[in-house]
């Protein structure tokens, strides 16, 4: 968060603004901390639910989609680091993209980051009814963990995870609301030691361009 | 002050829920759009939830008319050799099949049957909506101070849309 902070404060555009969500059960509790921290300029909102999570199709953190000003999605779904400080693990460099951005918000439309249609279209997927499944086992478990019903909540996040096995929020999540060791036989280390060397997050592509 | 007296209700509902009285209706939970209604369901031996018709209009808004189940301008005929598996009049009461309803509209349930919990998600037609006209699906939450915000009121900007979590 504080490097949205001064990449916004930096880029002082009036056209363009970050909504940053945190995807936390557990809401200001959790999140608040780091967005207090951080002093965000921009709009820092917190998602309780995971509601963006379902309502995006999205697998994981952090995930951007870029909004024209008529509200339609340019860039859909993709991995989007502010810094390369987890660049060992995952080996995504955060600066082509940040130049990108700086790209869109001078030339909007007539960017070449920016996609046609048909380009977007072809990446979003619709939601796979075991993804549609996944959500609302995933929200019966919150529903349930939040009434202190955790122990309980602990099948419907396995059964959400085995649904939609790609999902990293799902899993991340459940595992940080109790002792994922206990309760689910893992951790998040062991997970992504499993991958063995599949990568982390969905590869992503940017337009070669030649600078000026 | 209001969130904590929402929780007092969700936790109350639960526990309302979880204590089945040992008559011959049964308290669950229906959740329909994000939101928990305490219903009485019908406890004849059945995998499917049935609940009276006055709890129908309570928990999800919809109701049953000639034309079929209806909420607002939005309706789902009922077909016409099927109703008994969606209506059934016990008595003095008129119960509707929940679950057969979803089922009908292709929408995904979930139970939880220790605490007598219902989830209901979206239907086949609400899901992935935007993939069509490519308009960013809204949504309206809240920042740190509890003012909420919607994606809608910052048309006109280019917004960069990021998530990340605290775990």
């Amino acid at each position: 968060m504080p490097g949205w902070q001064s990449f916004y404060h930096d880029l002082n555009a009036k056209n363009f603004e970050i909504i940053s969500i945190a995807q936390d059960t557990g809401g200001a509790k959790d999140a608040a901390p780091w967005i207090t921290a951080a002093k965000p300029e921009y709009t820092a909102l917190i998602d309780d639910k995971h509601l963006v999570t379902q309502l995006y199709n999205m697998v994981n953190v952090p995930t951007a989609v870029w909004i024209n000003e008529k509200g339609m999605i340019v860039r859909p779904n993709e991995v989007a680091y502010v810094d390369n400080r987890y660049k060992a693990m995952h080996g995504i460099d955060a600066g082509p993209y940040l130049d990108a951005i700086r790209d869109w918000v001078a030339n909007g439309d007539r960017s070449p980051f920016v996609m046609s249609e048909q380009e977007v279209k072809e990446r979003l997927k619709p939601p796979s009814p075991e993804r549609a499944m996944a959500d609302v086992e995933f929200a019966l478990a919150e529903y349930l963990h939040k009434n202190g019903k955790t122990e309980d909540a602990i099948a419907h996040f396995k059964e959400a995870q085995r649904l939609d096995p790609d999902n990293w929020n799902y899993k991340r999540q459940a595992w940080a609301l109790s002792d994922a060791e206990k309760n689910y036989g893992t951790s998040f280390m062991k997970e992504v030691q499993k991958l063995n060397g599949k990568p982390y997050y969905a590869p992503r592509k940017l337009p070669e361009v030649k600078k000026p | 002050m209001l969130k904590t007296l929402v929780c007092i209700a969700i936790a109350s509902l639960l526990a309302a829920a979880t204590s089945s009285a040992a008559t011959d209706k049964d308290r669950a939970a229906v959740i329909y759009d994000g939101v928990p209604t305490e219903v009485t369901a019908s406890s004849e031996a059945s995998k499917d939830l049935w609940i009276t018709m006055d709890d129908l209009k309570r928990a999800t808004r919809f109701v049953v008319k000639p034309q079929g189940v209806c909420r607002d301008e939005l309706c789902f005929p009922l077909p016409a050799k099927r109703k008994a598996e969606f209506i059934s009049k016990r008595g003095a009461v008129t119960w509707f099949n929940l679950t057969a309803f979803a089922a009908l509209v292709k929408q995904p349930v979930v139970r939880d049957e220790k605490n007598g919990v219902w989830y209901f998600g979206k239907r086949e037609d609400e899901r992935g909506t935007y993939l069509a006209s490519l308009e960013a699906p809204n949504f309206t939450l809240p920042d740190i101070n509890g003012k909420m915000h919607s994606l809608a009121d910052y048309r006109g900007k280019k917004v960069l849309l990021v998530t990340w979590a605290s775990w």
